[in-house]
């Protein structure tokens, strides 16, 4: 082994196999025991970081597995009141099949479908998803939600207790079980997503790996019958069109870049034609989700050449839709940001004052940043050096701050 | 050119609470530390060590399961290269990621065995 060096580590591993280990051993323990997978595959990521600082074994994947599995077998045999669980641990038949890896897409949907209880919090589910099936730790997780980790460690606890009071994981080849369930895991996935893509510190690596794994995770749903659907394919046509315009969101001083500057060449064209893929995908059936209109939002933006060149009619219309579907203050928002564009910025600064009163918006730094470029566009400097700088207080992260800073210094000019 | 041993104790293998991509991270740069010794000619080889064992000590040859260090004392692994001096072994020692979770590394030289 020491010969070895040094090793050729694929991106990702140790989290990839964190998810598809605990989900694997859960699925063979059964959910009461889950405390008990995530100790013994936390075990066995410690020993591999241990055992290859001076070389990779032949098979990594195979290693950790061997580990975790003695592991586990080692702590049945000194807690007697888990014996009944020797079996299916000492059975290679069992064992195999339960961790092969053509039994991992089955293994993650049944935890991530029993992750989305109805008994717990949205919330809940996506920082479970996130703990559990993409191994991110409390401290990472509070990092992404800009929440302290005793928050997420009380989230993880309720969320454990619930999934230990489970006799079994959720059954998704059961069509009636997996799609009363769908919709809730795909709005956690949509929560996952947006926390990678919005994120308060989108320099942060685990961020775009976010968005990676929200994608991941919603293509599993979508490649078995019982888990799969058009409102999945609209969900990730959204992620991969939105995806595609992660390389030019933010720039070489590590500051956010408006839609209007992104250098469109640079978008990912293999993500957009995926995403096209899904939208397609998407049109069969007869239901028009709020991910469909989403998703044909971000179809109209990535594949624009430009901002004066989008269907704009076309955007206002999604958004229309999309309020009556799903009133919010954001998307109210993205809706007078088009009629600008669409009406002229008379009815865009009319609309968006409109909205002024809202609690929300008014602790939202990009409400304030697009009344200022409306001004700024209209030439009223002073008032949109005054709306900028009510964006750059509420600014969450350095790249947010960066760029207010920037559009404060243009009007100077 | 002379040999020297590190020997290392503590470190991220007893750090409390890694998370996987923290894990990973840490291990990219023991392959990028051995890279750059390799690449200077040094041919580093190293071995780790589990942190079970035994200890036999005494000439009645007691023997006890576990080395039962503190966990900052716990040898997790040692590795020889080839440096021209003591003081370059130690300057070079430096860069190991040992030090990241709290570990520390042991210099020393291996005794030539020719005259």
């Amino acid at each position: 082994m020491a010969a070895e060096l040094p090793g050729e580590l694929v991106a990702d591993l140790f989290r990839r196999e964190s998810g598809r280990l605990v989900a694997a051993l859960t699925r063979v323990l059964g959910p009461a025991h889950l405390a008990l997978a995530e100790d013994v595959v936390q075990d066995a990521l410690v020993s591999a970081m241990q055992a290859w600082r001076f070389g990779l074994p032949r098979d990594p994947v195979a290693w950790i597995l061997q580990v975790a599995r003695n592991r586990a077998i080692d702590l049945l045999r000194r807690d007697r009141r888990l014996a009944a669980l020797r079996p299916a641990l000492e059975s290679e038949r069992e064992m195999a099949a339960a961790l092969a890896p053509d039994a991992d897409p089955a293994n993650q949907l049944a935890m991530m479908f029993s992750i989305c209880d109805e008994a717990l919090a949205m919330e809940t589910h996506v920082t479970l998803i996130l703990r559990l099936l993409c191994g991110l730790s409390a401290a990472e997780i509070a990092r992404a939600f800009l929440v302290d980790t005793q928050t997420i460690d009380r989230r993880l606890h309720r969320g454990r207790a619930r999934l230990q009071e489970l006799g079994r994981l959720a059954d998704v080849s059961a069509a009636d079980e997996a799609r009363a369930r769908r919709p809730s895991v795909l709005r956690a996935l949509y929560l996952l997503f947006n926390e990678g893509y919005h994120g308060s510190d989108a320099r942060h690596p685990l961020h775009p790996a976010m968005c990676a794994d929200a994608l991941r995770l919603v293509e599993l749903m979508l490649a078995s019958p019982a888990t799969g659907g058009p409102d999945g394919h609209a969900l990730a046509a959204l992620f991969c069109l939105s995806s595609a315009r992660l390389p030019t969101r933010l720039d070489n001083d590590g500051a956010f870049v408006p839609l209007v500057e992104q250098d469109r060449a640079r978008w990912d064209r293999a993500l957009i034609e995926r995403g096209v893929l899904h939208l397609s995908q998407a049109a069969t059936g007869d239901e028009l989700t709020r991910w469909h209109l989403e998703a044909g939002i971000a179809c109209e933006h990535t594949l624009a050449p430009s901002v004066a060149e989008t269907d704009w009619r076309r955007i206002v219309d999604l958004y229309d839709a999309l309020l009556a579907q799903a009133p919010g203050p954001i998307v109210a928002m993205n809706r007078a940001v088009a009629i600008a564009e669409l009406r002229g910025l008379d009815a865009g600064r009319e609309a968006l004052r409109a909205l002024e009163g809202d609690e929300k918006l008014s602790r939202y730094t990009f409400y304030f940043a697009a009344r200022a470029d409306i001004e700024r566009r209209a030439g009223k400097r002073a008032e949109a050096r005054r709306l900028y700088e009510r964006a750059l207080d509420l600014a969450r992260s350095r790249a947010e701050r960066l760029v207010f800073q920037k559009k404060i210094a243009e009007l100077e000019k | 050119m002379p040999k020297f041993m590190y020997i290392f104790r503590g470190g991220a293998a007893v750090a409390p609470g890694l998370s996987p991509a923290e894990m990973q991270a840490h291990l990219q740069k023991w392959y990028l530390w051995a890279d750059a010794l390799a690449k200077q000619g040094r041919h580093p080889g190293g071995n780790p060590v589990e942190r079970s064992g035994k200890t036999i000590r005494g000439t009645d040859r007691v023997v006890t399961d576990g080395p039962y260090a503190e966990a900052k004392d716990l040898v997790t692994g040692a590795l020889i290269l080839e440096a021209a001096s003591l003081d370059e072994a130690t300057e070079l020692a430096l860069a190991c990621p040992v030090f990241e979770y709290g570990g520390s590394v042991e210099v020393r030289p291996i005794v030539a065995q020719e005259l």
